[in-house]
């Protein structure tokens, strides 16, 4: 059972209500002597009576003082207790006033998003402005943009994504597989869904999906890295130095993107149909060289290079997205964490929307 | 007086290449201490291992009324505030003043408030309860990690450079808040710092670490050192002398 290590009781004299407490007041006891100051500062007490205590420490020096908060008069200390009681009650508090924010009407906060909304678009469009001269510039003298990394970030990229990627894009082609052959079944179309697997694979989902999982794991990346490079202020230590991070950090993600995204929309291409195959053998008894005969007759070649295209467009999005929202990033983790969400979020939004603006032209070119 | 903090034959390192080599010193109750030395010769990593983040390689750290430095079994007596100062961003430094409290106390909500006000009010920081770690400068970060320390009464306080980075008025206020701390709460205070400055203004005792004897080369009032120690590491690193590489 608790027994609190100090004793209160409550003496009047004269009129004058005092409340006497004795024995040792720690922070252990701290929620007990709350409630009873609370209680007696509401029921009149004038005085609290420190004279039969033996020690306190710092926080029931807060407690005592934040209780009574000058309505009640500390009476009785000494020695250590008074010292303590004394630099609690006074300490300096800061150097300068106050810092007080002020609340804000909804019409000034509407009007200050708006301006700060103006200011980020501009922001954005200087970003887009420097990655076009920095790509210029590497156009024109491949030696000026930082390359030593460029292999590493392909890996990282690429190879290393890989069996994600094949996995994916395999149970896609599985999926399409099993939902077509239910369909095509029924119509004695079952050779039709090496059609169905292949274009839409090739077309549509293999792009798709092969950017949301880049997206994922390297988009999500680079915001972070870039995010924690900021804040740790190594952003500004390779301006400090003469490097521009559009050239130094951005370009290199960007370009390695651009490089391995389509050759691992084409690996996704290849493990969608033989997901489709798959199914197609054991739920309809098309052995694969019949599959993959019918793949050869309905995709061509511009299936193919349309879907390499979107791919192209999808990861100059996801790298231009990431790198931006990390440059940015302001105030410690907790900015870094928000950075990269708002990175991931705003790709897999520019993915699709993207993929719906290709589809569109693509069908007005008949590509 | 008896020791608060005890070290025996420690040695310390990263995976099993050795830094430090059979370390002992005592750290008296009330004292501050100082742990001094070359960059790289292990400062801050013996200073990890006093407060329980690594385990050592060989020997012992004993603080009094606890053994071997542990944590989240019970309140921790002892306040540690790292170089960064490590407050979470995404809290408020009232809010970080807080935490320690919510967990280990059982005060209501106001009361908890109330003391960690009454912290941040000690080391000068009223007026900015409510504003994030990237809010404030590098002095008051410092300021609200001791503040957060400081939240549980704690005995004894570890400081990792307290004064790195910072003004020479701001690192002044630092030293006399440490003396505060001392002289009104008896808190023992065990510091890694470079600035010598602060060295002879707050330490009573300190232990000189070298990279290359890996251990102690010497112990005592840094005064005392400077003035009086005949080997040429101490006067090196006491008269600020190059030793021919930057190390």
């Amino acid at each position: 059972m608790y027994t609190p290590a100090f004793t209160i009781r409550t003496d009047e004299e004269g009129g004058l209500r005092s409340l006497r407490i004795a024995g040792r007041l720690t922070l252990a006891d701290g929620r007990a002597l709350w409630a009873q100051l609370c209680a007696a500062v509401t029921t009149g007490v004038a005085v609290v009576d420190l004279r039969d205590v033996q020690m306190i420490d710092g926080g029931v020096a807060a407690i005592l003082l934040a209780a009574t908060n000058g309505k009640v008069r500390i009476d009785g200390a000494s020695g250590e207790v008074e010292r303590l009681l004394r630099l609690y009650a006074c300490a300096k508090g800061s150097e300068g006033p106050p810092v007080v924010t002020a609340s804000r009407g909804i019409l000034v906060q509407v009007g200050d998003n708006a301006v700060e909304f103006g200011r980020e678009l501009q922001r954005n469009l200087a970003f887009v402005g420097d990655l076009g001269a920095g790509l210029a510039a590497f156009v024109r003298r491949p030696q000026s943009v930082h390359f030593s990394d460029l292999l590493y970030l392909m890996e990282r990229a690429g190879a290393d994504g890989l069996p994600i990627i094949a996995v994916i894009n395999f149970l896609i082609g599985m999926i399409l597989g099993l939902q077509g052959a239910i369909q095509l079944h029924r119509f004695g179309a079952d050779t039709f869904i090496a059609n169905l697997v292949g274009l839409a694979v090739v077309r549509e989902l293999a792009p798709l999906m092969t950017a949301i999982i880049v997206a994922g794991r390297s988009g999500a990346s680079y915001a972070a890295e870039l995010g924690t490079m900021t804040v740790n202020e190594e952003v500004d230590a390779l301006r400090t130095i003469g490097q521009d991070p559009q050239r130094f950090l951005v370009l290199p993600r960007v370009l390695a993107l651009c490089v391995v995204v389509p050759l691992l929309t084409a690996f996704g291409d290849l493990l969608g149909c033989c997901g489709g195959a798959f199914i197609a053998m054991i739920k309809l008894d098309i052995s694969p060289t019949a599959y993959f005969s019918q793949l050869q007759r309905s995709v061509e070649l511009s299936d193919v290079i349309s879907g390499l295209i979107k791919s192209i467009a999808f990861a100059g999005l996801i790298g231009l997205v990431a790198c931006q929202r990390g440059l940015a990033t302001r105030g410690g983790a907790l900015g870094v964490g928000r950075s990269t969400t708002s990175a991931v979020v705003l790709v897999l939004f520019g993915l699709v929307a993207l993929d719906a603006i290709f589809t569109l032209i693509f069908s007005l070119l008949s590509f | 007086m008896r020791a608060i903090v005890s070290v025996r034959d420690l040695s310390i390192g990263w995976g099993a290449e050795p830094i430090l080599e059979d370390v002992s010193f005592d750290v008296m109750r009330g004292e501050v201490f100082a742990i001094l030395g070359g960059s790289g010769c292990g400062k801050s990593t013996l200073l990890r291992h006093l407060i329980g983040l690594e385990a050592p390689m060989l020997g012992r750290v004993h603080l009094t009324g606890i053994g071997p430095p542990q944590h989240g079994l019970e309140p921790p007596q002892f306040g540690v505030l790292f170089q960064s100062s490590a407050l979470f961003g995404s809290m408020t430094l009232l809010q970080n003043v807080m935490l320690p409290l919510q967990k280990w106390t059982n005060l209501p909500k106001d009361a908890i408030a109330a003391v960690a006000q009454a912290r941040l009010r000690l080391v000068g920081l009223t007026g900015f309860e409510h504003h994030l770690p990237s809010e404030v400068s590098g002095g008051m970060k410092k300021r609200a990690g001791i503040a957060r320390a400081l939240a549980l009464d704690p005995q004894t306080l570890f400081l990792d450079e307290p004064s790195a980075g910072l003004d020479p008025v701001t690192s002044a206020g630092l030293d006399e808040l440490i003396l505060t701390l001392r002289q009104s709460l008896q808190v023992t205070t065990i510091l890694v710092t470079h600035e010598l400055a602060s060295i002879y203004h707050v330490v009573d005792n300190c232990i000189v670490l070298d990279r290359l004897a890996k251990g102690i080369i010497a112990r005592g009032n840094p005064s005392d050192l400077r003035d009086r120690s005949t080997d040429p590491r101490i006067a090196a690193f006491f008269h600020r002398r190059p030793t021919g590489s930057i190390a």
